[in-house]
Parts: structure tokens; C-alpha cells; sequence
């Protein structure tokens, strides 16, 4: 009787350190978790770069829109600048597209803009209050945010072909 | 080789650097430090809030004392962050719900482990004849007739 509880306590360690081991290797330790998804998307007021507008998210209720994270210092999000540009040709009349420079200054933005065209507004975040915000832990990252206001989900990867961005944004149309 | 390194480095470039919000009074500021403490930078590896050089890290910095100025309290503060990076989002596991159990497992762990290490050490048993126990072997009685004992 007292073997057997001896037995079954080492089981039940061997059988947690194995499950937690196993959770553990099977994540990427360098991985940000996200748990926005589902939640309402926050509003923000921020100054368009070209027009020097303010932008609210609030104003756009009812479509869908993707928003785009970035900066003229990362080289992944300069990848992803044609892709995204096709992508608000393509889907624009349905969905609004909304950059948010991150990190980053006025000029540069303005100078790489010019240099490599733009097709949708671009937001300036000169204090990252609405990364924060919404939880985002490099660039690029694009946020899907569906009709209701919800943030569908997060791809915290440059989009460096079309195919990815259409597999992607399907959710929100 | 430096040379091919370092430009490429730079022609990827770094986040320009950028200043925080004015510390606060000297109490919330002493606040806003002691939680950023325990606060994980998001774009940093394992390096709080309060600690990190980094840019974005200052604008989490910055939410937090927008949050306390808003009377917000600690746990507040630390919602505010799980809510958008989960339990990851803080240096320290909370030591309440779930996450208690990463305080308290191994501490019971040791105190089971313990009393399995007592439990197998057995007191020494007295060796006690057997009371109907045979006079003595047969074979081992002939063999020592043989060798003359």
C-alpha cells in the first residue's frame, strides 16, 4: 500500500515536470504572447503625415480595416511596403488600410514615402501611445480589425508575398 | 569585414531615440519606477520596463504614469499590460489564481520530495532468529562431517 502511494506521488511529479518541460519547449521563448484578439480594437487620434489631419479610428465604424505597424528604420517592413500598397489597390474600396509609423521620425517617414510612393494614409504615433495601446511588440506587425470593432488578429510578420495577405485578410471581409 | 558588418547595420538602421514624459512628484514617480520594475519591455529580452533603454520601453513607462495619474491602482496598472501580453507581461508571476501554483510548486514539491527520502529510510532491523527455525541443513551438516569439523 505504501509502495503503491510512493509510486503514484512519483508518477504525478514525473507527470507535471514532463508536462510543463514539454509546454515549455514546444513555444519559442522569444515569442511576445498577444491576447488582443477578440477584444475592441482601442480608439486613437493621431496626425496624418501628409494632410496633418487628425485620424480616429472611431470615425471608420462599420468596415473593416487593416493596420500596419511600421518603420523607415526596419528593413522587413520595406519588403512588405510593395505588398501592402498592392493589397490597398486591390481591397481598398471594402476595407480601410491605416499605416501608423512606429518609433520613428517625420522626416524620415516623409523622405522614404516620397522615395517609394504610398497608397493609403500613414498615421504618426510620435509617443507609441497607440502601440502600446494595442499591445505591439516590434514591426511590422498588422492588426485585422473586423466591422464590429473587434481585433480579429495580429500577423507579426512582414508579408512578403500577396498570397500571404489574402490568406490573411479573409477574415475580416 | 567590420567594414561590410557595419554597414550593413546601419542601412538597417535603429529606432531613433526618443525622450520620455517628465517624471512625476517624487511619490508617483517612486510608484511608477517600483512598477516598471515589475513591468516586461515588449520589445526587450527579459528586461523591465523601468531598466530598458529602449524606446518603446519608455512609451510603456509613459502608460503608467498616465495610469497612475488616473488614480489607477498596482493591479490596474499590471491589467492593463496582462490584458494585451498575458501573464508574460510580468517579471514576477502573480501570487494569486494559476499563478500561484509556480510559487507554491516548488515548495511542495521539496516537502513531498522530503517526505519520500524519510519514508524510504527504514530503521535498522534486529536480526531475530525465528523461533521454529530447522536446527540446521542437512547438506551443510554432512559437509562439515566431511571436512572433519
Amino acid at each position: 500500500m505504501k509502495r503503491a502511494a510512493a509510486i503514484i506521488t512519483a508518477l504525478v511529479l514525473v507527470g507535471g515536470l514532463v508536462f510543463v518541460l514539454g509546454r515549455a519547449f514546444g513555444t519559442d521563448p522569444h515569442a511576445v504572447p498577444f491576447k488582443m484578439a477578440g477584444k475592441a480594437a482601442p480608439n486613437f487620434n493621431i496626425k496624418r503625415l501628409d494632410t496633418d489631419e487628425i485620424v480616429s479610428l472611431a470615425s471608420f465604424k462599420g468596415r473593416p480595416i487593416v493596420l500596419n505597424f511600421w518603420a523607415t528604420w526596419c528593413g522587413p517592413c520595406k519588403v512588405e511596403h510593395p505588398v501592402l500598397d498592392w493589397a490597398a489597390s486591390k481591397y481598398g474600396n471594402d476595407v480601410v488600410f491605416l499605416g501608423i509609423v512606429f518609433e520613428d521620425t517625420e522626416d524620415n517617414t516623409k523622405r522614404f514615402l516620397k522615395e517609394n510612393g504610398w497608397s493609403f494614409p500613414q498615421l504618426f504615433d510620435p509617443k507609441s501611445t497607440v502601440a502600446v495601446d494595442y499591445g505591439v511588440s516590434g514591426v511590422p506587425e498588422t492588426y485585422f480589425i473586423n466591422r464590429a470593432g473587434l481585433i480579429v488578429k495580429k500577423y507579426p510578420y512582414p508579408f512578403q508575398h500577396p498570397s500571404q495577405f489574402e490568406h490573411e485578410i479573409q477574415e475580416i471581409l | 569585414m567590420i567594414a561590410l558588418l557595419l554597414s550593413l547595420v546601419l542601412a538597417q538602421g535603429y529606432a531613433p531615440p526618443r525622450q520620455g514624459q517628465d517624471p512625476l512628484d517624487a511619490e508617483r514617480e517612486a510608484r511608477v519606477q517600483r512598477v516598471g520594475k515589475l513591468l516586461r519591455c515588449a520589445v526587450c529580452q527579459g528586461v523591465s520596463i523601468a531598466d530598458s533603454p529602449a524606446s518603446m520601453a519608455r512609451a510603456q513607462l509613459d502608460k503608467v504614469r498616465e495610469l497612475v495619474t488616473e488614480g489607477k491602482s498596482d493591479d490596474e496598472i499590471f491589467d492593463y499590460f496582462v490584458d494585451r501580453y498575458g501573464q508574460w507581461a510580468l517579471m514576477e508571476p502573480r501570487k494569486s489564481g494559476v499563478a500561484l501554483a509556480v510559487w507554491v510548486a516548488p515548495v511542495l514539491m521539496l516537502v513531498v520530495g522530503l517526505l519520500l527520502v524519510l519514508g524510504s529510510m527504514k530503521k535498522p532491523v534486529k536480526a531475530v532468529a525465528p523461533a521454529d527455525a530447522p536446527a540446521e541443513d542437512d547438506y551443510l551438516a554432512q559437509v562439515k562431517k566431511d571436512l572433519g569439523q
